[in-house]
């Protein structure tokens, strides 16, 4: 008896629940349909009525023109370049160095691991400004390995952290059995570690490789040549802050859309991998 | 025999030591380098360019200190700070309970509420830049539902400009912070709640008795990620408004990036980084000692 009164309260308690999360989610989505509404309008009809979709006056017009005027191709192949070089330092040398401390527990590693962590929270604004003198000394600005070093050294502490707690979960017998076989350290680490770091690599990829695909502080600072400029840079310089100047509306809304597509498609295969992402990162912290 | 064993353990510690040298290597060079650089150039009057310099003691803090806009910056930084960290978090959290007790819809919430995290804050900031226009559609939504008298320039006035880049960010950064309450609310046995339901608690009880003493370690996790995130935060309040009406909305984050790149003052950049880097290290601490000390009690 009483558990059937406290089933029909349960069930209306989440009739409730679902009512108020679908308003707000209503609402919090709404910028973003906002976006997506006129950047499919012919350019007459956009931000009249901005939020209702008329199947009569939708158009690619302004995205095929944005693509074509911000030269899309190029700045998105120099958003991948960039991205690939820099998460591919920041997984092969960061995992490396995990799996050297993780396996060494030497003083002198542990207090470098501790030094690490606590760059963590160190703001990049701190090491800016020489940074670039720096760069400007090497010949490494316009420079995609020159960007790539840079988010490199700005998150490897996070990266070192991760994968460190992650391999001192797996049981160092592992290891030692590995040796046992006549396994020296870098070969375990290639055909016995590596596999197992799936996972983890996967959370390290979402953590900051979308920061790093989305940035702009980073390229606004070291890019001058706009053939070399990422979606992000592209985007500010092309439409800029949207001030009271002329606005060419079909660019702006078109624009915007085409730099967030590439997002938008991996999240929507890749969803629960972000969410659980995330959420593994956090624990980890 | 024995020595032969030492020396293994020896060459195995070298290798270990070899592993993390190319990481340290980037790492010091183009992350801890430019940081103590900034630390020491910050007392001399270095412009990058110049092969000398001399030490020139706390002059440059005293001419960032007397800068007109300084106050204004700080005082931007420690409002944003202020109002978003806590409404963040409380909403981020509401938002994770509601997710967590909606069933199989929570999973769609989740989705759509997280997907404006992963947008470019150039993407952000121009959309909420339109969205806050005069003619934008916060106001046409004012307009619709008759509430003209609010009708405003929202980021163009002073008393507006930064709750609303606080309201724009706080949507861009919730989806993150709700999936990290998430994570935590996942945590908790689902039988606590099951006999408080028994025992009659009410909704409110359960959040303030259970679910926030058990979730502890996600809020400070989250305070402190958010302080710092918000404290260091460049790309969207620049796109947003690039620190307008006059320095009405600009941060210390934005005016290192000014001082370096727009008013080429070296030596100024340098001290307004280290003291950026001194706030986040002291707030960073007091915040970990705070709620730390929290969790313990509510252990």
């Amino acid at each position: 008896m009483r558990s059937k009164h406290l089933l029909g309260y349960r069930r209306r308690a989440r009739v409730g629940v679902n009512v108020v999360m679908v308003l707000i989610v209503l609402l919090l989505v709404m910028p973003l349909w906002y976006v997506l509404n006129n950047a499919f309008k012919v350019e007459r009809e956009i931000l009249r009525r901005p939020l209702v979709l008329l199947p009569s006056a939708m158009t690619l017009d302004s995205v095929a023109r944005s693509f074509v005027a911000m030269k899309y191709p190029r700045c998105f192949m120099n958003s991948a370049i960039v991205l690939v070089l820099s998460c591919g330092f920041l997984l092969s040398l960061g995992s490396l160095a995990a799996f050297g401390i993780a396996m060494a527990n030497t003083r002198f590693l542990n207090t470098v691991y501790v030094v690490l962590v606590a760059m963590i929270t160190l703001p990049f604004q701190l090491a800016m400004v020489p940074l670039i003198f720096l760069l400007k000394g090497l010949g490494l600005i316009n420079s995609y390995l020159g960007i790539a070093l840079v988010y490199t050294g700005w998150f490897m502490p996070f990266i070192i952290f991760l994968y460190t707690g992650f391999i001192r979960t797996v049981p160092k017998e592992l290891e030692e059995a590995g040796r046992v076989d006549g396994c020296g350290l870098l070969r375990s680490f290639v055909s016995i570690y590596a596999p197992l770091l799936k996972p983890i690599t996967g959370t390290v990829l979402i953590l900051r490789g979308v920061p790093i695909w989305n940035d702009l502080l980073v390229p606004i600072i070291t890019i001058s040549r706009s053939t070399m400029s990422t979606l992000p840079l592209k985007l500010y310089s092309f439409i800029g802050t949207p001030g009271s100047t002329a606005i060419r509306w079909n660019l702006v809304f078109g624009s915007t859309f085409i730099v967030s597509l590439p997002i938008l498609l991996v999240f929507l295969f890749l969803q629960r991998y972000f969410v659980r992402g995330v959420a593994a990162g956090a624990i980890k912290g | 025999m024995v020595k032969a064993g030492l020396s293994q353990i020896q060459r195995r510690h070298l290798v270990c030591f070899l592993f993390t040298l190319p990481a340290l290597a980037v790492v010091f060079v183009f992350f801890l380098f430019p940081m103590l650089r900034a630390l020491l150039f910050s007392f001399t009057n270095w412009d990058g360019i110049a092969r000398t310099y001399q030490w020139v003691g706390l002059k440059n803090f005293e001419a960032v200190v007397a800068d007109s806009v300084f106050k204004q910056i700080v005082f931007n930084t420690f409002y944003l700070a202020i109002i978003y960290v806590p409404v963040l978090n409380v909403v981020a959290l509401l938002l994770a309970v509601g997710i967590y007790n909606a069933g199989k819809a929570g999973n769609v919430y989740r989705a759509m509420l997280f997907f404006p995290n992963l947008l470019s804050m150039t993407v952000i900031g121009m959309i909420w830049n339109i969205i806050y226009r005069y003619d934008g559609l916060l106001n046409q939504f004012l307009n619709a539902i008759g509430l003209k008298i609010l009708i405003q320039d929202w980021l163009g006035q002073v008393n507006t400009v930064l709750p609303a880049m606080s309201v724009t960010i706080i949507w861009f950064a919730v989806g993150y912070y709700l999936l990290i309450y998430l994570a935590g609310l996942n945590t908790v046995p689902v039988e606590i709640y099951e006999s408080a339901e028994v025992e009659g608690v009410s909704s409110w009880q359960k959040l303030v008795r259970i679910t926030i003493p058990l979730i502890a370690p996600s809020i400070t996790i989250n305070a402190v990620l958010s302080t710092i995130g918000i404290i260091t935060l460049f790309d969207l309040p620049f796109v947003l408004t690039r620190g307008g009406p006059g320095f009405k909305s600009q941060t210390i984050a934005m005016h290192v990036y000014a001082y370096a790149f727009q008013q080429l003052r070296t030596s100024y950049a340098l001290a307004l980084a280290v003291i950026l880097g001194g706030f986040a290290i002291l707030i960073t601490a007091l915040e970990l000692n705070l709620l730390r000390r929290r969790e313990e009690v509510a252990r």
